[in-house]
């Protein structure tokens, strides 16, 4: 059990602020090209969507390899109300996409009594069974030719802001579920989920809480990918790899922080691009190959290999004030 | 009624296959405590070795049964001396060892597109299409090869924990590692060993089904998913249970064709996944030790 260290002080929710006004104002003051614009989109979607994932994997310590079941399921519910002969406004849509994602998660109730692998076992039975049953529900999902939303160029750009919305309040969400009692609950459980019950902690109560909330925000990045994509199919929105990556932009940054995921789905969202384009036939094995250097030499991804540089600036600093001051 | 006869004996017979993949999930787990996620990769990689030495060499499946074996053993004992042994200690069966073996899945997947591309292979043989009568319907040489080594296997695994020192080795560190390294049992050795048998037995499963199905490199997920529903199902290291658990996964997969579209057939194994885990975490017949 490593103690996660404070990656997110409140020293820092000025900077943070700062930067989201200034992705705000970009596209406004500097002007971005649309495939910018649509690279920073995706990547905020991501990060919405890896910070959710990160509560469920990094605070409670359930790794889940289905969580792509939540974020199709969002999709879909999200286009069919923008498709239905009433078309649902967007914002709505994706809200109502959140909640039935919600609804779905606590579905997961009986699975939360399960510890470590075999939770994680039974999600890829999950996510797996959503993407066969939806893709074979054609009235809703449209099978394996999937749903095409109208396409809407100015719903596109605007995008960029809702999306920023989302990570911006997802990061918040982050940090005060971190900070508060209810993320030293999580924590307990995380560490020892019987001592965490003899010590008055409802193990069963915050587990689902946490994922439901989870499962919301994910299912709500779902419905926000639909309106970006304009397109979207089951196996695709429900597929395995979906589900992975979640797990990668997590564990790639630093699994259980707040940094971690925001930097693991920048630099997944950097990757994919670069490699789709480049080196397609690299792609999974590449991201095998990080999650094995991972795992074996810094736990705690990216952001513990920041910590680690730190570190050594800082005693290398000490180190020559004490060089100085001895003499 | 032929119908219901036809269905039982090809129940009967992919049970075999199932076992077959199962036992080295179980072994692994039982002594190590490890969840082997690349088992799906191995079985992709038994299954193209065989393809391999069948397409190039012109060895015959059955014929290359040792070397896909061997190989896959070598590959095992590579992957703990490399990776897993360097697990921090305690976080063996935690979210880590899934990872790490995830990600060494994700490799081999990206190895074997990159050899072989992602098209669909098969292993033909003369004898692909033969078949002879059995109560009543047809049954191919093939599948009832399969059974007979599916048979065969679990009675040598036995024969190996039961009566040799390695065996009764494996078995004192499933029990108590601890224990073991104060009467001179080299505990990191025989974990090496268990993890090398563990996936030899993978990629045997994957050589005998890549005689009756096709595969592609991302073939072994539903097989992993399969194995851990048989491991669960059977409760560890009893090999009756395995050889039950498999036939009952078998049997509802075969027969669920009758109530559902067959495209939705292969969900059935999911749903039993998370139903087994949810309701019998402890396996039908109870937990037992190995052996």
């Amino acid at each position: 059990m490593t103690r996660w260290p404070a990656i997110f002080p409140p020293r820092a929710a000025i900077p943070f602020a700062l930067v989201v006004v200034a992705l705000a104002l970009l596209p406004v003051l500097v002007g971005v090209t649309p495939y910018e614009r649509n690279l920073f989109t995706l990547t905020f979607l991501m990060i919405s969507g890896a910070l959710a994932w990160n509560w469920m994997g990094g605070y409670l310590g359930q790794v889940s390899f289905g969580h792509a079941a939540l974020f199709g399921l969002g999709g879909f519910v999200a286009a069919r109300l923008m498709l239905h002969a009433n078309p649902t406004p967007a914002p709505i849509a994706w809200f109502l996409g959140g909640v039935a994602a919600g609804i779905f998660s606590l579905g997961a109730h009986p699975m939360l009594r399960l510890r470590g692998p075999y939770f994680s076992i039974a999600t890829i039975g999950v996510g797996e069974a959503s993407r066969l049953l939806f893709t074979y529900w054609e009235e809703f999902t449209g099978g394996a030719s999937g749903l095409s939303l109208p396409i809407d160029i100015g719903m596109k750009a605007l995008l960029y802001w809702w999306a920023l919305g989302l990570m911006a309040l997802v990061v918040v969400a982050s940090f005060l579920i971190r900070r508060s009692t209810l993320g030293l609950q999580l924590l307990a459980i995380k560490a020892d989920v019987d001592a965490a019950a003899d010590v008055g902690v409802n193990a069963t109560f915050y587990q689902d809480l946490v994922m439901v909330l989870s499962g919301a925000v994910v299912g709500l990045t779902g419905g926000l990918y639909a309106s970006f994509f304009a397109f979207i199919e089951p196996s695709d929105m429900f597929g395995f790899d979906r589900s992975i990556a979640f797990v990668l932009m997590s564990v790639i940054g630093g699994v259980g922080t707040i940094l971690g995921p925001v930097l693991g789905a920048i630099v997944f969202v950097l990757l994919r691009q670069f490699l789709l384009a480049s080196y397609p036939q690299l792609y999974l094995g590449l991201y095998g190959l990080l999650l094995i250097l991972i795992i074996l030499f810094e736990p705690l991804g990216l952001t513990g290999l920041g910590l680690r540089v730190a570190r050594a600036v800082r005693r290398r600093r000490a180190g020559a004030r004490r060089v100085v001051a001895s003499p | 009624m032929a119908r219901f006869v036809d269905l039982a004996v090809s129940a009967v017979l992919l049970a075999g296959l199932y076992a077959t993949m199962a036992y080295g999930l179980g072994l692994i787990y039982g002594v190590l405590r490890v969840v082997n996620l690349a088992h799906g990769g191995v079985i992709m990689a038994g299954a193209y070795l065989g393809w391999v030495l069948h397409g190039w060499v012109g060895l015959d499946p059955y014929a290359s049964i040792p070397i896909v074996v061997a190989a896959t053993f070598l590959l095992g004992v590579a992957m703990y001396r490399v990776l897993v042994r360097h697990l921090p200690r305690g976080a063996a069966g935690g979210p880590a060892s899934l990872l790490l073996l995830f990600g060494v899945w994700l490799v081999l997947r990206n190895a074997a597109y990159l050899l072989f591309t992602g098209n669909d292979q098969v292993i033909r043989t003369s004898y692909s299409t033969h078949a002879i009568p059995l109560l009543g319907s047809w049954v191919s040489v093939n599948r009832l090869a399969v059974l007979a080594i599916a048979v065969v296997t679990p009675a040598l695994l036995q024969l190996l924990l039961r009566r040799t020192y390695l065996g009764r080795a494996i078995r004192a560190v499933a029990q108590n590692a601890d224990s073991c390294t104060l009467v001179g049992i080299d505990v990191q050795r025989i974990y090496t060993i268990t993890f090398g048998i563990g996936t030899a037995l993978a990629g045997l499963a994957g050589l005998l089904s890549a005689t009756l199905f096709s595969f592609n490199p991302g073939f072994g997920a539903s097989e992993l998913l399969k194995s851990f529903v048989v491991v669960v199902l059977g409760g560890l290291g009893s090999v009756l249970g395995t050889g039950l658990a498999a036939l009952i996964l078998a049997v509802v997969e075969v027969f669920a064709i009758l109530v559902m579209p067959s495209y939705l057939t292969a969900a059935v194994g999911f749903v039993m996944l998370v139903l087994v885990l949810v309701l019998r975490p402890g396996g039908l017949f109870g937990q037992r030790v190995l052996g």
